[in-house]
């Protein structure tokens, strides 16, 4: 009988085992070992038993009387030291076992993020029982606190089976969203809800600077300053394959141990199996490749050679209630087609990816339901176009009509309630539309105050009215933000205040978005939209915005950006443009030019040197001047009574406090200001989007005008005396704008919409809503009044944006 | 094997003494299946009771759309009391079965009271963001009953917690010794294994939890079984997949390599699952795998069939 050493009883070996057992029990003559003092155990099911819901005797594989019945050999809680390939000995610690074929079984190790404190005692990674042990007695002390690093699945469990232990849990994840390899972001969105409703705070983009405590884990520092108390810390951040073992012994490794499709080794009698092998450049984490690999290697021990793949892989998180699915390549690109259905009131979101033809991708949470059916259709690669229309709804709608909505709307009793906010029903509605003549849901929101709340139900009460009106009902009436939603921008703006909404991910979810991310149109709108609506709690997403707003500059058409720092109302200073000159030289920026709002503008910078330019800048005490945002731009003046023989104000010093007040607040589109000390007008105030004319009574506020592609004088909002009336008047007019303009809305457009009547309504006649809007604003500026070059500047934000793409001379090009 | 697998002598008494299904019909509760086991007499009087919206516990647990916990029946209004009396019942517990704002039907356990039953079943309720003691029957095991009535779950902690956040039905092991805080200590000593926890949806917002928490010596159940329910387009529940399960005999039923299903009216957790509606079965071994009797609740969400539970003893 041929000697088997195996060394390590872990999943893949323990397939092996048993599968060789299987076929021919009579084989080998079988040695184990294993460095832990066990024998094979289903490793993935740790995290129930973590959680309690499952004991660890559940997931033991074999236990003694499997290994006493085929007679294995355990050397269980022994580490194997050497593998001597010339003797074909393996060397233990307790002794030596000889060969004829080696089965290398190592596994992987965790990866420990190499940060100060990483040491100490209650910092833990999670791996094996004894982590898990460990977790539960910590979890054991009343009120303890668990930090777990890494947001993918091993974390996810963690945290959750340490929650569920009694343990206030924090889980920290370097990037954007949740298990960002297994699901997109509208997925990790529904996925970080479920959490946070377990009561787990979630921090995204959190990075771990250091691990505090004296003899014992006490908090986690984050990069930002963050401190978070911890008398328990979990590292999950990944793994990596275990391969010291077989590097002392000879054998090829790369990144883990180099296998052939049979499983072997660069040594024929040498086989390698699960975490610890590498095969065509590919790892492996996951069980099911890992149970294919053993298959594959007990068949070669028996003489019947099969050859490994690599196969599509699909992920499921085991936390009771958190019910996810993803499979296959879900990335958008080129030749790709996405379906999306969303369900917000069951929490529901599914994404297929489809590429020629053939399913490539399935991402779906809150109803896995038909995860196999999809996977199945994704690794079989079956053209789907015969059931395209119903292929998102899963497999029991395939063969039949696609589902018509209208039909169900009919079929509701009248007594059925349409809009729970507001109590409306069905009969109410379809009485009212018919009785009064309504056509419009508007109409419809003002007589019956379905729709006029929430908005959830404005998709059914917009059937309602189609299947009332008949030809009747003109729903081109609502243009659509975009392809990716049919509610309109105002819709948007309304359903994100009502129903609270603080995220992009979040928005694209409850409000039923057909896309999985949204478009280069409602992304950036978005991003405003809920910048403007939620100060302080937003955060402002970068990747949302178009090149100019990521990189702070305006992008010319060689590829080279403007620079324009900001001149308070027009004004400069020998010493800014000492600093100016010097920039020009030190970097040959090859044109300077004055602009029409009063600055100067730096052309030809290269992308790679922007952000030491604006550090020369910052020193001189320039800031951005916003000239590439939908933000407030200039504020331009005359020189008012400080030097004109006809100036009736100051018109110079309210503008610099127009501008030192509004200046890195986010708007609509871009918003140009002026202040001209009379009516002469110097400054061309009366172009502008907002103006000031000065008189000996005091200041004429106008806006609303236009004076590029369409040219348009502005409208007078009122007359003020003093300054301050002015500065409070056009600040409250701008907050009206930010919060009801679209995105890319000049105020002409805007005021062109909503009327004169009700913007005099909200900021002349109103003082108090005037003051509401003034409060509003400036709170809004708590949070937006950060230069955004010394930011980067200082290589804090967004390096990458400046970086080279990379660094090649002509002659590597060329090759 | 986890505690409630071990050397458990299946003549011990059950901690529950009867299970009884109460279904609406023409306005009124009537009996729909049920497991007395010696009770026959208790049994006859049940059989031919029904109850109007408001009367008796089945009755109030409809009215009032909660699970309700009645602890000495004398005086009560519960309309079986003298019966009760003479069968040595003295709790009961009715866990309403809603599907939205529909009534499916009300479940009854009955309990008796003596020095060696331990369990508990205890409804929670959420009370200003956290889970608080509704009310409870925990036999002989007064001291948990003591603990438990001065402890609050925040979401997502303990079993009353997970399965308010989780939404699902959930089943821990080792109570006592594996599960360590909040009441573990007092489970422990209370003999407490195995706790299976239960969403209990009612209409409104309102949140209930039910908890069943056994115990070695006089178990609820042998056999715990836990189905997720697969819906087919017209929303009528096709199959269903087994989440979570143990047994006493067979070990762990769960298997995350093969998934175990069942079809609607295939076998009592298939007719649970095709009806709607709880059932009790003492008929056949085939439909009890091999158990004396089972219980299977089906537990709704938004309306909708979302789970089947099932125990066995």
């Amino acid at each position: 009988m041929q000697k088997l050493v195996v060394i390590g009883a872990g999943m893949a070996s323990g397939r092996v085992l048993e599968t060789l057992f299987e076929t021919d029990p009579g084989a080998f003559e079988v040695t184990l070992f294993n460095a832990e003092p066990r024998g094979n155990y289903n490793r993935i099911m740790l995290s129930p038993v973590l959680s309690g819901e499952k004991s660890f005797e559940e997931i033991v594989t074999h236990d003694d009387a499997w290994y006493g019945a085929n007679r294995v050999v355990c050397r269980f809680g022994e580490k194997v030291v050497a593998i001597d390939r010339t003797r074909k000995v393996v060397v233990g610690e307790n002794g030596e076992v000889p060969y004829d074929k080696l089965i290398v079984a190592t596994g992987s190790v965790p990866f420990i993020v190499p940060v100060e404190g990483r040491d100490l005692p209650g910092v833990i990674t999670y791996r094996d029982l004894d982590d898990t042990n460990r977790m539960i007695e910590a979890s054991a002390r009343a009120g303890g606190r668990a930090v777990v690093i890494g947001g993918g699945l091993l974390g996810l469990e963690a945290a959750a089976g340490l929650r569920l232990r009694g343990m206030e849990v924090t889980v920290l994840h370097l990037t954007g969203h949740l298990m960002d390899r297994q699901l997109d972001e509208a997925a990790g969105y529904l996925l970080r809800r479920d959490l946070e409703k377990r009561g787990i705070s979630v921090m995204t983009r959190a990075s771990t600077e250091r691990i505090l405590g004296e003899n014992q884990v006490e908090a986690v520092e984050l990069a930002d300053g963050t401190r978070l108390a911890a008398d328990l810390v979990v590292m999950a951040v990944g793994i990596r394959p275990s391969v010291e073992l077989a590097k002392a012994a000879g054998l090829a490794v790369n990144r883990a141990i180099v296998v052939d499709a049979q499983m072997r080794t660069s040594d024929p009698d040498v086989y390698a199996v699960g975490e610890c092998v590498e095969f065509n450049g590919t790892l492996f984490g996951l069980v099911a490749p890992l149970y294919e690999q053993a298959k594959i290697l007990a068949g070669c021990l028996l003489g019947r050679p099969g050859s490994f793949a690599v196969k599509e892989l699909s992920t499921k998180l085991k936390v009771t209630g958190c019910d996810l699915f993803s499979a296959g390549d879900f990335a958008a690109g080129d030749g790709r087609e996405e379906i999306v259905l969303r369900d917000p009131a069951q929490g529901v979101y599914r994404r297929l990816v489809i590429e020629d033809d053939r399913l490539v991708g399935a991402v779906m949470y809150g109803d896995t339901g038909d995860a196999n059916w999809f996977f199945d259709l994704i690794r079989e690669g079956a053209p789907v176009s015969a059931m395209r229309e119903t292929l998102i709804f899963g497999q029991s709608y395939q063969g039949t009509a696609p589902l018509d909505p209208m039909a169900a709307v009919a079929a509701l009793p009248d007594d059925a309630e349409i809009c729970g906010c507001n109590g409306v029903c069905k009969g109410k509605i379809t009485g009212a539309i018919t009785a009064k003549g309504l056509t419009s849901l508007d109409e419809v929101r003002a007589h019956t105050k379905a729709s006029a709340s929430c908005g959830t139900c404005t998709g059914l009460v917009e059937q309602l009215m189609a299947m009332t009106l008949g030809a009747a009902y003109n729903p081109a009436a609502v243009k659509p933000m975009c392809p990716c939603t049919d509610l309109s921008h105002g819709d948007v703006r309304r359903l994100i205040v009502a129903k609270e909404l603080k995220s992009i991910p979040e928005v694209m979810q409850e409000l039923e978005w057909k896309t999985s991310c949204g478009c280069a149109k409602c992304r950036p709108a978005l991003n405003y939209y809920l910048l403007a609506d939620w100060p302080g709690e937003y955060a402002d997403d970068d990747q949302s915005r178009f090149i100019n707003e990521r990189v702070h500059a305006n992008i010319q058409k060689d590829g080279t950006y403007s620079v324009v720092p900001r001149m308070w109302g027009g004004l400069t200073s020998a010493s800014e443009l000492r600093a100016i000159a010097d920039v020009v030289d030190k970097f040959s920026i090859p044109t300077v030019k004055c602009t029409g709002g009063q600055r100067i503008d730096m052309l030809g910078v290269k992308k790679e040197d922007l952000p030491a330019v604006w550090a020369d800048l910052n020193a001189a005490g320039m800031v951005s001047g916003a000239a590439y945002g939908k933000a407030l731009r200039t504020v331009k003046t005359c020189v008012g009574t400080d030097w004109c023989r006809f100036g009736t104000q100051d018109s110079t010093g309210l503008g610099v406090k127009i501008e030192r007040f509004m200046w890195g607040s986010w708007t609509p589109a871009k918003v140009k200001m002026a202040v001209s000390g009379c009516p002469r007008n110097c400054a061309e105030a009366t172009c502008k989007d907002v103006g000031v004319i000065c008189t000996d009574a005091g200041y004429e506020i106008h806006f609303a005008g236009a004076a590029g592609l369409d040219i348009k004088g502005t409208e007078v909002l009122t007359q003020v005396k003093t300054e301050e009336e002015a500065l409070e008047m056009i600040v409250a007019l701008v907050q009206l704008y930010r919060e009801q303009g679209h995105y890319l809305e000049r105020i002409y457009k805007w005021l062109k919409r909503v009327g004169m009547e009700s913007i005099r309504a909200a900021i002349v006649e109103d003082a108090e809503k005037r003051r509401h809007y003034f409060e509003r604003f400036a709170y809004s500026q708590r949070f937006a009044q950060r230069d955004p070059w010394a930011d980067r500047a200082s290589g804090g934000v967004a390096p990458h944006e400046f970086r080279p793409m990379a660094e090649i001379s002509y002659r590597e090009a060329a090759e | 094997m986890s505690a409630v697998m071990e050397t458990v002598n299946e003549t011990t008494r059950p901690f529950i003494a009867v299970t009884e299904v109460w279904v609406p019909k023409d306005g009124r509760l009537v009996w729909s299946s049920g497991d007395y086991g010696a009770l026959a007499d208790f049994a006859a009087i049940s059989e031919k009771q029904s109850f109007a919206k408001g009367e008796g516990l089945p009755g109030k647990a409809w009215a009032e759309a909660r699970p309700v916990v009645l602890k000495g029946f004398d005086g009560s209004y519960f309309l079986r009391a003298e019966a009760a009396r003479v069968a040595g019942l003295t709790s009961a517990v009715a866990i309403p079965v809603f599907a939205g704002n529909d009534l499916k039907a009300v479940v009854v356990v009955l309990c008796g009271d003596d020095a060696e039953r331990t369990g508990a079943i205890e409804i929670w309720h959420e009370e200003n963001g956290l889970l608080l003691l509704d009310d409870g029957y925990y036999g002989a095991a007064r001291h948990f009953e003591w603990v438990s009535q001065h402890t609050h779950f925040p979401r997502g902690q303990g079993l009353p917690g997970g399965v308010w956040a989780a939404n699902a039905p959930m089943l821990l092991r080792d109570l006592g010794s594996g599960y360590r805080f909040i009441r573990a200590d007092s489970a422990g000593r209370a003999g407490l294994t195995t706790g299976l926890g239960l969403p209990i949806a009612v209409p409104g917002r309102r949140t209930y939890v039910l908890t069943l928490l056994s115990a070695r010596g006089t178990p609820i159940a042998r056999r715990f079984e836990l189905w997720n329910v697969r819906s087919s387009r017209s929303g009528a529940a096709t199959e269903a997949v087994l989440a979570d399960g143990i047994c006493q005999r067979e070990g762990p039923l769960w298997d995350d390599e093969h998934e175990r299903r069942v079809a609607a009216w295939q076998g009592a957790v298939g007719e649970a699952l095709g009806s709607g509606l709880p059932l009790v079965r003492t008929d056949t071994a085939l439909l009890t795998a091999g158990y004396a009797s089972m219980v299977a609740l089906p537990l709704y969400r938004d309306g909708v069939l979302a789970h089947v539970v099932a125990w066995y003893y």
